[in-house]
């Protein structure tokens, strides 16, 4: 029973921001399609945007936590309209388009190294206190993630799924002409939800960074997980990422738990994932461009 | 005679060369993205070198670098069938998520199973299979037989492209619903060119083992695909001399013209400011190319400039 409840602590509290990054990146994923791989820099730059403003203006983490998610997500939508919306507008294929972003996110990892500089970089915070949740010792830091990742998981369902924007951003998805001629405007609806996807990443970013230290492969370590755990999680809906991610984060624990190192544990969880894709698809479409 | 740097400056221009060959079948011919370029290259980098390293063969060397080689290649190729078959009936998204986590599998193997391979500490006791004097002089030799094994696979990319099998893979990559409707048995074509082309990658690791003669997991990173991307995107993925040609613009040029005949601007510019440039400047032309020149410096396949010769378009 200790271990279980161990696992699931260590799981979703270690784990939390995985599911925040999951979410905002299946949001995009949903809406256009598109797989970014520069995604992984828009966690990473959240959390050196809250280094940043945490070492310079001597903010405490909580505070910091704001300007690092308006800041990614600003940086989010600076994608878009930069690279993003003018390769669709040139009909860049699906192929190429993974490639782009593959390029872009190589560009921003190793540019960042020479606007913030190479070595390491950690937050300036006096460290966590430990609360016990069951028994298990846990960071403050991380509960309070756990937290922000409910409030907002919560919100942004309610949001997709209640709200009229919410309505507005699924028709925009599912058919983006009917959707016009409905007076949907599609570049406010595609910004907004740029936006939401880049604060969520940048706030799983900050968490990341406060953890362990801030480094330019922060995000790029997390990216196959967030992959994953969309691909196969959104089948079922946005509730599906987040149970998805769930799941993973309290396996990862429990295998972590058990194995004598921790990269056994993600190795597993890779194998268990690719056989789940190719087992319930992401099937070629068999209606081609013919 | 050629310097130490120029050596080692051109043996990293020669095995780009050879992935992004490697690569054109995939990607320019096929259309499918592997992204996990590295994966097979590092699986045939390692199995290679704890087979020499670990192993007490009852024969000396060149038989032992030749056994050991072809069991890493042969390796390299099974993990190819079995991504292969991982990948060849989902989309895009499943290819980019199949070979990414491939590639990351190996990198896991080759840090946890510290025993066989080292870990992070890496593993030494690599060396070249023969021994004709000075180290200088050895590794020369060893570019010239690279260069020779990258231009075995460039003629067989040439014959690919000549011969049956090169249209097929144009047309499962240019339709694969209507190459399936045709009879034609597109998941073995896709199965079976993972199959080759990564043996070929797993090879091409096998003489970068030699080469360093010192193996770390940083030597199996992403760097190694997304070079081999640049050099092919950048030269023309629909061509065979792009992947060639690219290689020279991208890492013949960073890593040989601005590496050794630029003066350094300041103290830790060909340490630390260069490589990052190197990276940063690399996944800028992935997006630059593509975005305003997605053929590539080369351009269309010469069958299809061919036709637009003949039928005017």
């Amino acid at each position: 029973m200790d271990y279980v409840v161990q696992s699931v602590v260590i799981g979703l509290t270690e784990n939390a921001p995985l599911v925040l990054a999951a979410i905002g990146f299946a949001l995009l994923y949903r809406l256009s399609g598109l797989i970014n791989v520069a995604y992984s820099e828009t966690i990473t730059l959240g959390a050196y945007f809250g280094m940043w403003v945490n070492t310079t203006f001597g903010l405490d983490f909580y505070t910091v936590l704001i300007p690092a998610g308006l800041l990614a997500g600003l940086f989010s939508v600076a994608t878009y309209l930069g690279i993003f919306r003018p390769a669709k507008r040139r009909n860049v294929g699906t192929l190429e388009l993974i490639i782009v972003s593959f390029g872009l996110s190589i560009f921003l990892r190793y540019g960042l190294q020479l606007v913030f500089g190479y070595p390491v970089r950690y937050f300036d915070v006096p460290p966590p206190e430990t609360i016990y949740v069951l028994g298990v010792g846990v960071g403050s830091f991380r509960l309070l993630a756990v937290a922000v990742v409910a409030v907002l998981s919560l919100l942004l369902y309610w949001f997709i799924q209640k709200s009229s924007l919410g309505l507005q951003i699924r028709a925009l998805a599912s058919d983006e002409d009917l959707a016009q001629v409905s007076g949907i405007r599609p570049l406010a609806v595609t910004v907004l939800i740029w936006f939401i996807a880049g604060v969520a990443g940048g706030l799983a970013g900050a968490f990341f960074g406060v953890g362990a230290s801030v480094d330019p492969l922060l995000g790029w370590r997390e990216f196959l997980f967030i992959l994953l755990v969309v691909l196969v999680g959104l089948s079922w809906g946005l509730r599906g990422v987040i149970l998805v991610g769930i799941g993973a984060g309290v396996a990862l624990a429990a295998m972590t738990l058990q194995f004598s190192q921790g990269l056994y544990a993600q190795l597993a969880l890779i194998v268990v994932f690719a056989l789940i894709l190719k087992w319930r698809g992401l099937r070629l479409t068999e209606t081609g461009k013919v | 005679m050629l310097d130490a740097f120029l050596i080692s400056g051109l043996f990293g221009v020669v095995m780009v060369i050879g992935l992004g060959l490697l690569l054109h079948l995939e990607l320019g011919l096929a259309r499918i993205a592997n992204f996990g370029v590295v994966g097979f290259f590092g699986l045939g980098m390692y199995v290679f070198g704890v087979l020499y390293v670990r192993v007490d063969w009852p024969f000396g060397d060149p038989w032992v670098f030749l056994v050991c080689a072809l069991i890493a290649t042969a390796a390299a190729g099974l993990a190819g069938l079995i991504v292969g078959w991982l990948i060849a009936d989902l989309n895009t998204d499943g290819v980019l998520v199949g070979t990414l986590a491939f590639a990351t599998a190996v990198a896991i193997v080759a840090t946890t199973e510290a025993e066989l391979t080292g870990g992070a500490e890496g593993m030494g006791g690599l060396a070249f299979p023969y021994d004709i004097g000075k180290v200088t002089d050895n590794e020369l030799l060893w570019l010239v037989i690279a260069t020779l094994v990258v231009g075995l696979i460039f003629a067989f990319v040439r014959q690919v492209h000549r011969s049956p099998y090169g249209r097929l893979l144009v047309a499962v990559g240019g339709n694969e619903p209507l190459a399936r409707s045709l009879g034609k048995a597109t998941f073995r074509t896709k199965f079976w060119l993972f199959g080759v082309a990564s043996a070929g990658m797993g090879l091409l690791g096998v003489m970068d083992a030699v080469m360093l003669r010192f193996l770390v997991p940083a030597n199996i990173g992403v760097d190694v695909t997304l070079a081999a991307m640049v050099g092919l995107v950048l030269g023309g993925t629909a061509r065979a001399w792009g992947a060639v040609l690219g290689a020279f613009l991208s890492v013949g040029l960073f890593d040989i013209v601005l590496q050794g005949y630029l003066p350094a601007p300041t103290e830790d510019w060909s340490a630390q400011t260069l490589p990052v440039l190197r990276e940063a400047m690399f996944g800028a032309t992935l997006v630059v190319v593509l975005l305003f020149r997605p053929l590539g410096v080369l351009g269309d396949m010469r069958r299809d400039q061919l036709m637009r010769r003949l039928h005017g378009r």
